[in-house]
């Protein structure tokens, strides 16, 4: 089982399957975010696997940055959560509708 | 050998996957992606990313989610601060349901290639060496494009999260 | 060259027409234009008209020329060509010759009648315009031409029926005149397709159509005649489109005397004579024609017996008459019912200019048991009123006996019977009410001895006398040879008699007597009932024959009343609930799709992302499907 490819690709997209699920699914910004991480990860998982396949370092080395990029971006976020949590004490994120039309005057 | 270690390791991260999106406790959820990631770290090492396998540990299980835990725990939720999901249930069952077709045509397409094996490979292919090697000759620019986009982020959160005077 | 004086006895009249109206126009908004000029411009056209029709006609006497004048292409249609072309043979001739004349005394009647109008400009563009259309519709050369000038006169007469058009009455009168009209013209148009279509391959006109008429098959020739004849039945009010004439004498009387009496409605009758080369091919449809008549002149003539209304009566002896025509035109005496025609045209003319010198004298009364013992008041009229019913009863010398004696002739020679006993019968009834309507128009006694009357001008009473004089002598021109004549009409239109007369000198003698005879009846039975009518109680008339056999309100139930549902109901069922419902629901329906559209851009990404993957999941099965 560990010796084929697709084993590795069956394991990724699952994750990445539940990664999107939870985004579309739950309205807790915090669960959005660890879903985002979570499909992050999965793409590692096929980058790294594939690389292993083709016996390639790159992809490896587009993982790291990946997780470099991950790092940046939970910095950012988190500090907007905070932020948005400060203005309107919950966490719902379909109260974020700034940029629909009817609550632009808000 | 391998294969069991595998599973283990597969069946780890998936229920880690599966808890993160129905806890709905946001502390819950976090620990579970905790253990998502460890086990994708420990997958990392079976594909001889071993460089990875740290990283992993080092930068998404001891920085990110550390950092995400924090910020959970600084803020201070309560259960009513929680958003109310009624229908968290009949969403990731729809989901499921639709996201079927994309499995099978990525699967698919993986399912084309030829069957190579996928041992553990020696002489150092995904240690640091090698690693540092690649990152720095043919990877350079994108290195000094990461530290760059850090530095903003750094700042940018800094920014965002300071108090008005 | 000459044959361009042929367009202008169609041009002068158009071209009065216009002046006519552009000084008008100019008279109501800038400057007053005194009457005079207007009744100068006015009765000088037909006149013209007349002369230089005349020239015409002396060019054709004693040879068979016919004059054609080309005026130029009107519609090129890859061979089949309609060219604007006057002709004028023996018959238009004969036509526009007392066309025009007698429009012309009319005119003059018109100046005096119409002086105090205020539209007195206006009135003389219709009449002038309807001259021309007529002589348009008598000279044209080919059928369309014609029915340019039969659709012009139709639109004229509508124009002064209606011409007191303050009274909404009058305007009802002329929208069913146009109306029964168009219902015709309708039978017209199909007739001018068919024939363009099977016989007018070498072209549209009159000599061509003449030319290659053998060659197209019986039925069509059995439906091109019948639907020609609809449209005669129109204009010339006939069984069944007659019920406008006797409302179109909401019209003042000389267009009451020009148009239905004189001219227009005898284009129907004119029609039939220049098809005649067709008419000759099918006979069953000629006899078709000649009973319609039959049954039409009688029906008039009863309806006649009853009236009141001195114009009425008029009109109901102009459609009997009519009828008489028709007989003749359709048992093939072509040259014989016009030649009714012509004699009609002066004593109904005459009749009706009386009438309406006896309407203005007494003050616009109508009503002939209001009238009463004006024979010694206007004496001119009273004399020349006699001189016409004794035409029109068909009382030698005087000329309506002599056109009526042919038709009936005709028809007893062509072993119709039946139609010979309608016609004696009718006779009788003719010569009954229009002495009914002189005697107690003109003899009655106890009439209000202090009515004021009105004078009567002499541009009224002249054409009077002039058609007086035209009525005892125009049957002169049409004596028959047993009498010692020389029937010169009907030498004149040689070529429209068909068929020739299988009766003895001696049979023919003995039907003049009847005829004689029926119209003294007539005249016996109106004296006694009405010389010397007691004027005190005006009658009441009840009754079916009083009520025009309720005609009218069965038409006005079946047709009227039905149009007039079904619109009701297809505006307010269909068109409210169906069709609105449907325009309507759809733009409704288009704007609720957008709203609700409109809400899928709600800013909420999850949303977003999920939509996101309904696609991604459409797009991979799609491709799962089809690749491979």
């Amino acid at each position: 089982m560990a010796d084929s490819l697709l084993s590795y690709i069956t394991l990724a997209m699952i994750l990445f399957s539940l990664g999107l699920l939870g985004v579309i699914s739950r309205k807790n910004i915090f669960i959005i975010y660890m879903s985002i991480e979570l499909m992050l990860n999965a793409i590692n998982l096929i980058f790294v696997s594939v690389g292993r396949y083709y016996e390639s370092i790159e992809p490896q080395v587009i993982a790291m940055v990946i997780i470099a990029i991950a790092a940046a971006e939970a910095a950012v976020f988190l500090s907007l959560i905070v932020v948005m949590y400060r203005r309107k004490k919950t966490l719902n994120s379909d109260i974020f509708t700034v940029l629909s039309q009817k609550d632009s005057n808000e | 050998m391998i294969d069991i270690v595998f599973v283990v390791l597969a069946f780890f991260a998936v229920s880690g996957g599966v808890g993160m999106i129905l806890f709905a406790q946001p502390i819950y959820s976090a620990l579970s992606l905790i253990m998502t990631i460890l086990a994708l770290a420990g997958i990392f090492a079976l594909l001889s990313a071993p460089f990875l396998f740290m990283l992993q540990i080092i930068l998404y299980a001891g920085a990110i989610i550390t950092l995400l835990l924090f910020i959970i725990m600084f803020l201070n939720i309560q259960s009513d601060n929680l958003p109310e999901e009624p229908h968290k249930k009949s969403t990731i069952v729809v989901g499921a349901i639709l996201l079927v077709p994309f499995n099978i045509l990525i699967l698919k397409a993986f399912y084309t290639l030829p069957n190579k094996p996928m041992h553990i490979l020696g002489d150092n292919f995904g240690s640091i060496s090698l690693f540092g090697t690649e990152l720095f000759r043919g990877w350079l620019v994108p290195f000094e494009l990461i530290s760059i986009l850090l530095l903003t982020a750094l700042v940018g959160a800094v920014v965002l999260a300071r108090k008005d005077k | 060259m000459s044959n361009f004086l042929l367009a202008w006895i169609v041009l002068i009249p158009f071209l009065s027409a216009f002046l006519l109206g552009v000084m008008y126009l100019f008279s109501i908004k800038i400057a007053k234009i005194p009457n005079i000029v207007f009744s100068v411009i006015g009765i000088s056209a037909p006149f013209l008209s007349f002369f230089i029709g005349f020239s015409f006609f002396i060019q054709m006497i004693g040879n068979d020329e016919i004059f054609l004048y080309k005026a130029f292409r009107w519609l090129g249609v890859d061979g089949r060509d309609i060219d604007m072309g006057f002709m004028a043979d023996k018959l238009s001739i004969f036509m526009v010759l007392f066309i025009s004349f007698v429009g012309g005394l009319i005119h003059i009647y018109a100046s005096g009648y119409m002086k105090e109008d205020k539209g007195y400009g206006k009135f003389f563009f219709y009449f002038n315009l309807f001259i021309a259309s007529m002589l348009l519709l008598v000279l044209a050369h080919s059928p369309i031409i014609m029915f340019i000038g039969w659709e012009g006169v139709g639109v004229c007469s509508y124009f002064l029926i209606s011409y007191y058009y303050e009274d909404s009455a009058n305007v009802q009168a002329g929208n069913k005149a146009f109306i029964a009209n168009r219902v015709g013209d309708f039978g017209f148009i199909v007739a001018l397709i068919t024939i363009f279509y099977y016989v007018g391959v070498n072209g549209f006109d009159y000599i061509n159509l003449e030319a290659n008429i053998e060659n197209v098959s019986p039925e069509i020739l059995t439906f091109i005649g019948i639907t020609l004849f609809i449209g005669a039945v129109g204009k010339s009010a006939q069984i069944p489109l007659f019920v406008w004439l006797p409302d179109a004498m909401a019209g003042p009387t000389p267009v009451s005397a020009l148009i239905h009496a004189a001219t227009m409605v005898t284009a129907g009758v004119y029609m039939v004579a220049r098809f005649h080369f067709l008419y000759d091919l099918i006979p069953n449809v000629g006899l078709y024609v000649a009973y319609i008549g039959a049954f039409s002149a009688l029906f008039a003539a009863i309806i006649a017996t009853k009236q009141t209304d001195i114009k009425k009566i008029l009109a109901y002896s102009t459609m009997s008459q009519l009828g008489y025509m028709f007989i003749a035109v359709g048992l093939g005496g072509y040259s014989v019912g016009i030649f009714h025609v012509f004699t009609h045209a002066f004593f109904k003319a005459l009749l009706f200019m009386g009438a309406g010198a006896v309407i203005v004298a007494l003050h616009h009364e109508q009503n002939i048991f209001k009238m009463g013992g004006m024979k010694n008041k206007t004496k001119l009229v009273f004399f020349t009123m006699l001189i016409a019913t004794l035409a029109i009863t068909g009382i030698p010398p005087f000329a309506g006996f002599f056109s009526k004696d042919e038709i009936l002739l005709t028809a007893f020679s062509s072993e119709q019977y039946l139609l010979w006993s309608i016609g004696i019968i009718t006779a009788v009834l003719t010569a009954y009410y229009m002495f009914r309507m002189l005697f107690v128009v003109f003899f009655g006694k106890n009439y209000k001895e202090n009515r004021t009357i009105h004078f009567v001008p002499k541009s009224m009473t002249m054409p009077l006398v002039v058609l007086a004089i035209g009525s005892i002598l125009a049957g002169f021109i049409g004596i028959p040879e047993v009498l010692g004549g020389q029937n010169l009409v009907g030498e004149w239109l040689a070529n429209w008699k068909h068929n020739s007369l299988h009766v003895t000198h001696n049979t023919e003698l003995i039907l003049m007597g009847t005829n004689i005879l029926a119209a003294l009846i007539g005249i016996f039975i109106a004296y006694k009932k009405f010389y010397m009518y007691d004027m005190k109680k005006v009658p009441e008339f009840t009754g079916m024959v009083w009520n025009k056999f309720y005609i009218d309100e069965i038409y006005n139930k079946l047709i009227v009343d039905s149009i007039k549902h079904l619109s009701v109901f297809i505006s307010f069922k269909i068109d409210i609930n169906i069709i609105d419902k449907v325009v309507m629901g759809l733009s409704r329906n288009f704007i609720r799709t957008g709203q609700y559209v409109s809400k899928m851009q709600n800013a909420n990404t999850r949303f977003y992302a999920f939509t996101m993957i309904v696609g991604i999941s459409a797009i991979s099965t799609y491709l799962i499907l089809v690749i491979r």
